[in-house]
């Protein structure tokens, strides 16, 4: 274990508390949305991107965060169309992203610089500046309006896209906002986390939640807070193990997701009056 | 004179990606206060024109209007007023919404952006899942009912809306005898005392509701009957179309 004031680590703490909420927050709309694979695409776009800034020497967040815009605006339409089949957009990004990756990464200039080529890599507990943190900040602050103050137009175009529209939702605006804020947070997770487990941060929180609760505000509720505390939990282990912490971060998220299924109300058979009533509370 | 609510002139609509019309030469009126009920067999393009009243669809030509506004210019403003059941709706058991949340969603666009969902708004939320009886289900999860009760609580959903004009595609489908009965009497009530304008798409020639005046009979993309209820079902040549006299 490495011993560091506690002072020392007060930044990266936050920036876990809130990559941990951006990320499952909206977690809980790319799952019930089905946009995991246009997800996974942007997260990898941002690794890239993040890559490219690190090669061209400016800042990695900036360029991981045009990447990832850029991926949802070309392949958005497709995917909401349902023009593109979702493992096609998978198969062929990923793989061109991640190549990508690797070939800005090459050419990273200075032998310093290598280190944190890495660190986007597998994420880093000191990677975080300040400008990050005030990003992320920011980040949790505009999702919080947005799903407070669009909270029943989010519901009813994550029930059915048809219906919330036939009642006078503009669905194609929720579904660029949604991908618009994934693809944010996704960016400014990326040097916490890196940039080959991010997305796990965005699935693995929000499927423990969908297993215990059939009401979408609970769902909403808790879904941040495992994410969270997956973070945190994370980051002690890799404080203690010098694992990286996007590694460790990610396996606690697992680990919860796994008990989630064993205990998980709704997977049980037998019991089904009780869990019913259960839901009802 | 009473105003005509949907005015539809030689509509044709073709879906993205297809070359030829599904539905062409729609020529339609109706007013204000109306029941019509349109039949026709499958495939014969009922969905396709709901969808074209409400704008999911767009229409390659002709003009369309609903409330005296241009479909195409004034789709989320007319949409708020119209209430759409959606056919053969499918759910996924997990789904993690509780009944009352589906209701009140029906309510989004009527409540309006940047506007939250205050009790009169639930008032109306409960009364509209009160009036199909589905009232103990409000909360219970979405996925966990029988097919009937779950098209009740899309009813309701539509319902929770006030609409002026109620869409409704094959209302009565998963709907055993005596909840077709109870819906009927429920389409019959709110017809007569909210004045709602209903349009009701329905396979079955036996069961078009007593308030229903007028049936539009469609086939293969085209309206080729449309007259009162009476003289439709005591037609030749409605034996024609559905051969087996309306009975599925
Ligand atoms: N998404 C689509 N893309 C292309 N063609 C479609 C689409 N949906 C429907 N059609 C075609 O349009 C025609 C009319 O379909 P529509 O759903 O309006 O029929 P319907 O009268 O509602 O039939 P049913 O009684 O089976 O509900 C059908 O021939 C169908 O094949
Ligand atoms: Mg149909």
């Amino acid at each position: 274990m490495i011993e560091l004031p506690l002072l020392f680590l007060i930044p990266s703490i936050i920036a876990a508390v809130l990559v941990g909420f951006v990320c499952s927050t909206m977690g809980t709309f790319v799952v019930r949305l089905n946009l995991s694979s246009i997800g996974y695409a942007m997260s990898h776009a941002a690794f890239a991107g993040a890559a490219f800034g690190l090669m061209i020497t400016i800042d990695s967040t900036i360029t991981a965060l045009f990447f990832a815009f850029g991926t949802a605006l070309i392949i958005g339409p497709l995917a909401e169309k349902a023009r593109l089949q979702s493992n096609i957009i998978i198969g062929f990004l990923f793989s061109i992203m991640i190549a990508l990756a690797f070939i800005f990464l090459n050419y990273v200039p200075g032998e310093a610089a290598k280190g944190s080529a890495l660190r986007i890599l597998w994420g880093s507990l000191f990677s975080v500046d300040y400008n990050d943190l005030l990003l992320l900040l920011f980040l949790s602050f505009l999702i919080l309006a947005f799903v407070f103050v669009f909270y029943k137009e989010l519901l009813s175009v994550m029930f059915n896209r048809k219906l919330a529209e036939s009642s006078g939702v503009n669905t194609r605006l929720f579904f660029f906002a949604v991908l618009f804020f994934t693809g944010f947070a996704v960016s400014l997770s990326l040097k916490l986390v890196g940039g080959l487990l991010v997305f796990a941060l965005i699935i693995n929180p929000t499927s423990s939640a969908y297993q215990f609760f059939y009401d979408f505000k609970k769902i909403m509720i808790f879904s941040p807070i495992i994410g969270i505390i997956s973070c945190l939990v994370g980051f002690y282990l890799s404080l203690l193990t010098d694992f990286p912490i996007g590694a460790s971060i990610v396996i606690v998220s697992a680990i919860f997701f796994a008990i989630a299924i064993i205990v998980s109300p709704k997977r049980k058979k037998g019991n089904g009056k009780r869990n019913i009533l259960k839901n009802q509370i | 004179m009473l105003q005509d609510i949907i005015d539809l002139r030689r509509i044709e609509t073709i879906y993205e990606g297809e070359k030829i019309p599904v539905i062409y030469d729609i020529n339609l009126k109706i007013k204000s206060g109306e029941f019509v009920a349109i039949i026709g067999p499958n495939g014969a393009g009922k969905t396709t024109l709901l969808e074209t009243i409400n704008g999911l669809l767009d229409y390659i030509s002709g003009e369309g209007f609903v409330f005296r506004k241009e479909i195409k210019k004034n789709k989320s403003q007319i949409r708020k007023e119209i209430g759409y059941l959606i056919q053969n709706f499918e759910i996924d058991p997990l789904a993690p919404f509780l009944c009352k949340d589906i209701v009140m969603s029906g309510r989004t666009g009527k409540i309006g952006t940047f506007r939250f969902t205050t009790k009169k708004d639930w008032d109306k939320i409960w009364y509209s899942m009160g009036l199909v009886g589905m009232i103990d289900f409000a909360n219970r999860p979405i996925g966990k009912l029988s097919g009937g009760e779950f098209q009740k609580i899309l009813i309701a959903r539509a319902l929770a809306q006030q609409p002026r004009l109620l869409l409704l595609d094959e209302p009565f489908s998963n709907l055993d005898y005596a909840s077709k009965i109870q819906i009927e009497t429920l389409l019959n009530r709110i017809h007569e005392k909210y004045k709602i304008t209903i349009v009701m798409v329905s396979h079955d020639l036996n069961f078009v509701p007593v308030g229903c005046n007028r049936i539009i009979v469609m086939d293969k993309g085209r309206i080729i009957m449309d007259d009162k209820k009476e003289k439709i079902l005591h037609s030749n040549k409605i034996n024609d179309i559905f051969k087996n006299g309306g009975r599925k």
